[in-house]
C-alpha cells in the first residue's frame, strides 16, 4: 500500500472511531450498547425524524387471530381479514368478566360500532398501527409532532411534566421524556369512544397508556405501549410491535380525509330525493 | 497562528465593545434560527382581529352570508361571543383583502349563484354545506383567515419540514421544504398540495393540486366569499415572514381564473401567544349540524306535503 493511501486510511479509521466513541459517550443507554446505526440529532438524541407505518395486522385483532372472510360477501377475497400474531404479551387481555362480555358483543356488533367506521379520531395506541402511515417531525425546540395519514389526526408531545389534562379527549394528551435512547410517552385525558381494533377491544375514561418509542436501527422503531384502565381489565398489559421507516423516496404523508367517505352512510337516509343521489346495488353482509 | 489568535480576541472584544456600546432600547429584533438554519417560527400564534375581511359596499347582505337566509334569525355562525378579543390589543385595519385596492374580492357572477343556492340549500343535501361545517377540513388557505374562536395555530420545524398545527379541525399540514416537485395532476385534494421554501426570511408556500369539491372561504368572519366554490385551477402562494418576537406577517395570494376575473390578496398577522392552549377539536365526532338540518329539511318537506 502506498504511504499516502496508508495515511488516508488511518486518517478515516480514526475519524470513524472518534465519531463512534462521541455517540456512545452522549447515550448511555441502560443495560444495552448503542447501536452505531441510530440516527441522532445534533444534540446525541435519538433522531425520530421520518414517516413510519406498522406493519401487520394488529388492526384487525391484537391477539392471535386466524384468516377470515369479510363481511361484505360481494368483495370475496377483497377485504378479507388477515391472519396475524398477538402484539400483546402473552395473548391475553385480562379483563374483567362483564368486560369480556362487552368486548365479544362489541366483536359481534363490529360494522355498526367500531369507531373507525365513522371516520373517527382514532385515539392512542390504535393510531400507530392502523394501515395508514404516520410521520414524526421532532424539532429543536423539544416539542414532537406525529401527523396521522388516518383522518388528518395529529398529536404534539410535550416534553418535560405536564399539568393534569384539563379534558378528556379522543386522542388524549401526550407528555414525553427521554429515558437513554428511548423516547417515553405518558398519555393520560382519553375519554371512553375510541377502541384498540376491530375486533371490539375497548378501554374506558380511566385508560392510561405509558408508550416507548426505541430505535434498534436506522429504519426500525421497536414500540411498546403498557395499557392500564383499572374499570375494565384486572391488570396492566403491554403490547409490542416493531415500527418501519417509509423507504419510497418520495414517501409522504398524504390526505386521507374520510368523513367524505362516511357521509352517505351516515346521513344518506336524510338527503331529499331528487332522483340524482347515487345509486347502490345491495351488498350482502355476513358479520360474525 | 499567533496572528489568528490576535485576530480571534481582537473580534470577541470588539464584539463585546459593540454590545456594551448599544442602548437596550436600540436593539433590534434579530431573527432566531433552528440548528439547521431555517428562520425559526416555532411557538404557538393566534389570529384574532378587529379586522373585516372585505370592505363593506351597500350591497353586502350580512345576515344572508351568515347563513340566515330566510330572515328568521337562524344562521350557522359561531355566536360573537366566541370572538375574544376582549383582553387582546388588535388593531383595527379597513380590510383584511388588501388587493385589489377596493378591498373586494373580485369574484365572478357564476360563483356567487353557487354560494346563494348553497346557503339556500343546506337542508337538502350536506354538500350543499361548507367543508368547515362537515367537518372535512376549513382549506387552505381559508384555515387560517380568522374564525373567532378556535384560532391557535402552532409552528414547528424540523429537518425538511415545516409543519403547521391548526387548532380548528385538528389539522397537521405537513410542508416539506426539500425542493421536491408537486404531487401531480393523479391528486386532486381537499387542501391541495403544499411546497415551500425559503426566501431569506419568507417561507413560502406554493399550494396547487385541488379538487372542485372545496370552498375558498368557509366560516362566517368571511362574510361574501365564505362558501365561494373552488375549482381544480385554484393557485395559492403564501408568505409568512416574523418581523418581530411577537408578529408574524402572513400573506396570501389567490388565483382561480374559473371563480376569480383576477388574483386577489390577504394580509392579515399572526400574533404569538404562548400561554394559548389549542384544544383537540374534535369536529366529526360531536356534528349534530349536519344530520339535524337534514332531518329538519325532511320534517319540512312533510309538512308541506301535508298541507297540500
Amino acid at each position: 500500500m502506498q504511504n499516502w493511501l496508508k495515511g488516508a486510511v488511518i486518517a478515516v479509521v480514526s475519524v470513524a472511531g472518534t465519531i463512534a466513541i462521541s455517540q456512545m459517550l452522549r447515550s448511555p443507554v441502560e443495560g444495552r450498547a448503542p447501536d452505531v446505526n441510530v440516527l441522532r440529532t445534533t444534540d446525541g438524541k435519538p433522531d425520530l425524524n421520518g414517516i413510519w407505518q406498522a406493519v401487520g395486522s394488529a388492526n384487525w385483532n391484537l391477539l392471535d387471530h386466524q384468516a377470515r372472510s369479510g363481511p361484505v360477501l360481494e368483495l370475496g377475497a377483497v377485504l378479507a381479514v388477515p391472519a396475524g400474531l398477538s402484539v400483546v404479551d402473552g395473548n391475553e387481555i385480562p379483563y374483567q368478566p362483564w368486560a369480556a362480555a362487552r368486548q365479544k358483543e362489541n366483536y359481534e356488533n363490529w360494522l355498526s360500532r367500531d369507531p373507525e367506521v365513522k371516520c373517527y379520531l382514532p385515539g392512542i395506541p390504535r393510531a400507530t398501527y392502523m394501515p395508514y402511515p404516520f410521520q414524526i417531525l421532532q424539532t429543536a425546540s423539544n416539542d414532537i409532532l406525529i401527523a396521522y395519514e388516518y383522518a388528518s389526526a395529529s398529536r404534539v408531545i410535550k416534553m418535560g411534566k405536564a399539568e393534569p389534562p384539563p379534558v378528556d379527549t379522543w386522542m388524549g394528551q401526550s407528555a414525553g421524556h427521554w429515558e437513554g435512547d428511548t423516547l417515553v410517552v405518558d398519555v393520560t385525558g382519553l375519554n371512553d369512544q375510541t377502541w384498540f381494533d376491530r375486533a371490539g377491544n375497548f378501554h374506558s375514561e380511566a385508560l392510561h397508556v405509558v408508550e416507548r418509542f426505541t430505535p434498534v436501527s436506522a429504519d426500525v422503531l421497536d414500540y411498546q405501549a403498557t395499557i392500564e384502565d383499572p374499570k375494565v381489565f384486572t391488570r396492566p398489559w403491554k403490547i409490542q410491535m416493531p415500527l418501519y421507516r417509509r423507504q419510497e423516496k418520495r414517501a409522504q404523508l398524504l390526505e386521507f380525509k374520510c368523513v367524505e367517505f362516511v357521509e352517505e352512510l351516515m346521513y344518506g337516509d336524510l338527503r331529499k330525493k331528487t332522483g340524482n343521489e347515487p345509486k347502490f346495488s345491495a351488498a350482502r353482509l355476513r358479520w360474525p | 497562528m499567533k496572528t489568528l489568535t490576535a485576530m480571534m480576541i481582537a473580534m470577541v472584544l470588539a464584539a463585546f465593545a459593540a454590545a456594551a456600546a448599544q442602548p437596550e432600547s436600540a436593539k433590534s429584533w434579530t431573527q432566531p434560527r433552528t440548528p439547521d438554519g431555517q428562520p425559526d417560527m416555532q411557538g404557538i400564534w393566534t389570529n384574532y382581529t378587529n379586522t373585516p375581511f372585505e370592505v363593506a359596499d351597500e350591497g353586502d347582505r350580512p345576515d344572508f352570508y351568515g347563513g340566515d337566509v330566510d330572515g328568521t334569525g337562524r344562521g350557522t355562525g359561531p355566536s360573537s361571543f366566541l370572538n375574544d378579543t376582549s383582553d387582546r390589543k388588535l388593531t383595527k385595519a379597513r380590510s383584511l383583502v388588501v388587493d385589489p385596492p377596493s378591498g373586494r374580492v373580485p369574484i365572478m357572477p357564476w360563483a356567487e349563484e353557487v354560494r346563494n343556492y348553497r346557503l339556500t340549500h343546506i337542508q337538502d343535501d350536506w354538500v350543499n354545506f361548507t367543508p368547515w361545517e362537515r367537518c372535512i377540513t376549513r382549506g387552505v388557505p381559508g384555515g387560517i383567515f380568522p374564525a373567532g374562536y378556535g384560532s391557535g395555530y402552532q409552528i414547528l420545524q424540523g429537518p425538511g419540514y415545516v409543519a403547521i398545527v391548526y387548532e380548528m379541525i385538528h389539522e397537521a399540514r405537513m410542508i416539506p421544504i426539500d425542493g421536491r416537485p408537486h404531487l401531480g395532476p393523479s391528486f386532486r385534494l381537499w387542501n391541495g398540495d403544499s411546497r415551500g421554501r425559503w426566501e431569506g426570511n419568507t417561507l413560502v408556500v406554493d399550494v396547487t393540486g385541488y379538487n372542485d369539491k372545496g370552498t375558498v372561504a368557509t366560516n362566517v368572519a368571511t362574510q361574501r366569499v365564505r362558501a365561494i366554490p373552488q375549482s381544480e385551477q385554484l393557485h395559492a402562494v403564501e408568505r409568512f415572514t416574523r418581523v418581530d418576537e411577537n408578529t408574524i406577517n402572513y400573506e396570501v395570494t389567490i388565483e382561480d381564473p374559473k371563480v376569480f376575473t383576477s388574483p386577489w390578496k390577504v394580509a392579515m398577522p399572526l400574533h404569538r401567544e404562548p400561554d394559548y392552549q389549542l384544544f383537540e377539536y374534535a369536529c366529526h365526532e360531536g356534528n349534530r349540524a349536519v344530520p339535524n338540518t337534514l332531518s329538519g329539511g325532511r320534517a319540512r318537506d312533510r309538512t308541506a306535503r301535508a298541507s297540500n
